[in-house]
């Protein structure tokens, strides 16, 4: 039995047979409610409250490290200055993040209000794991009423939106990641083209004709014609316009208005506004 | 039984590390590729169906917090993991500097293979600026490797697991 040939490369058959399963997986892709997804699922759930708990601690380490560097400037002083100021920096760090969240959350309030009742805040607890793609992990799911396929958006503008979803967790494709398209037009000239990421970092507009009127500086908004994102959301603004080249289209660099480092709160489209469907269907 | 719970437990540890770090480092090439760590340790130094079935099931959580295509992640580490398995088999020792250099081209060619396997063979043409990043991370992964992989053997030893494979 142990010298046969299938013992003998027993850990190769079990390889080759997982690469074929990876494979399929890859080319079939993953839809909610399909057994594949449970697994994943269920990692993330199990994953997100040691990444939102590794999020605190090194929220904490960082706020630590620059109270010391704070304190370096004061070590002169006798202990009781230096507890007392170090108590004060606490409080002011404290008060002015509880400030730069409050005006956050203000902000995502002002944005719900816009969009109407139909959309739900979420604390983003972190980013892709391996780098090579551009995703952010939210600390809300399913039990929040989030699928996959809603929009996600920040006060400055479109995020991106959710491609997987836990109980109590998901994950969010942002709208520079490769695999990311969505419809958007220039608010100037009008002119239409999908917004796409990039390999090696940044956003594009693609198909965008090069009869079309499209200058550096210019604001590029959602369609609302993907049926995702409603209508008029900020892009980003016109980085670049490279006429030549061959094939029948700009190449078109857009600078993406949001900071997708900086995102700490965001708000996602439940239920896209009732107009969506109207244009979706023309 | 105990090899699963084991690696299960750096691996948890191992994306949220992943994950959460980003937010504080500026420069992503600085963060090391723990995940492939933990495989090429299973690849060099534990022989069998188990593992290999381990180093699948690491890449399938890595698809839960990384990428777009769920089971591109589990394809890469299981590739890893095979690799990582045949230089073992092949080599009369497999030290630290053997996982490290398997850790090095691991990060880059798992890199490359994803964004071939994501957007075709010719993003491949797209990816000069990140070959810059992507060394780095290579350099600082196997840099860290050796550090993990006396951690995992700490571990193993501390609940009776062999430390390096039965020669087959």
């Amino acid at each position: 039995m142990r010298s046969s040939f299938l013992w003998r490369n027993r850990v190769l058959m079990t390889s080759a047979a997982l690469l074929i399963v990876s494979l399929h997986l890859i080319s079939t892709g993953v839809h909610p409610g399909d057994l594949a997804a449970r697994p994943e699922s269920a990692f993330l759930e199990i994953i997100s409250p040691v990444d939102a708990a590794f999020t605190r601690l090194s929220d904490g380490a960082s706020s630590i490290v620059t109270g010391y560097l704070d304190l370096l400037h004061v070590r002169e002083e006798n202990a009781r200055l230096r507890n007392e100021l170090a108590r004060v920096k606490s409080d002011r760090a404290r008060l002015a993040e509880l400030e730069v969240e409050n005006r956050h959350l203000g902000e995502l309030l002002d944005l719900k209000d816009v969009l109407g009742a139909n959309a739900v805040a979420a604390n983003v607890i972190g980013s892709d794991a391996t780098g090579l793609s551009r995703t952010l992990v939210l600390a809300s799911g399913s039990s929040a009423g989030l699928r996959p396929g809603m929009a996600v958006l920040a006060n400055q503008g479109v995020v991106g939106k959710i491609i997987a979803v836990s109980p109590h967790a998901s994950r969010v494709l942002l709208i520079d990641d490769h695999n990311s398209a969505l419809d958007g037009f220039d608010q100037r000239s009008r002119a239409r083209g999908i917004v796409a990421g990039l390999v090696d970092d940044g956003l594009i507009l693609k198909y965008a004709d090069r009869s079309q009127d499209i200058r550096i500086g210019d604001t590029i908004v959602t369609s609302g014609l993907d049926g995702i994102f409603p209508r008029g959301l900020l892009v980003g603004t016109i980085k670049s316009v490279h006429h030549g080249g061959p094939g029948l289209f700009l190449g078109v660099r857009i600078e993406p208005t949001v900071d997708f480092r900086q995102l700490e709160q965001v708000l996602i489209v439940t239920q896209p506004p009732p107009h969506l469907d109207d244009q979706a269907k023309d | 039984m105990r090899l699963i719970l084991l690696f299960a437990a750096f691996v948890v540890l191992g994306l949220a590390f992943q994950s959460a770090v980003p937010h504080l480092i500026s420069f992503r090439a600085l963060i090391p590729n723990l995940i492939i760590i933990l495989v090429v340790d299973l690849g060099l130094r534990h022989h069998g169906v188990l593992p290999a079935m381990l180093a699948f099931a690491i890449g399938y959580a890595t698809d839960a917090l990384a990428g777009a295509h769920p089971g591109l992640n589990a394809f890469m580490m299981t590739m890893v993991f095979l690799v990582s398995y045949e230089i073992s088999t092949r080599l009369m020792v497999t030290n630290a500097l053997v996982g490290a250099s398997v850790v090095f081209f691991g990060v880059i060619a798992t890199a490359l293979a994803t964004v071939a396997f994501a957007d075709g063979f010719n993003a491949l043409a797209d990816t000069g600026s990140m070959l810059g990043g992507l060394t780095l991370e290579a350099a600082v992964s196997a840099l860290v490797a050796p550090l993990i992989f006396s951690m995992l053997a700490a571990s193993k030893r501390m609940t009776g697991l062999p430390v390096r494979a039965m020669r087959e």
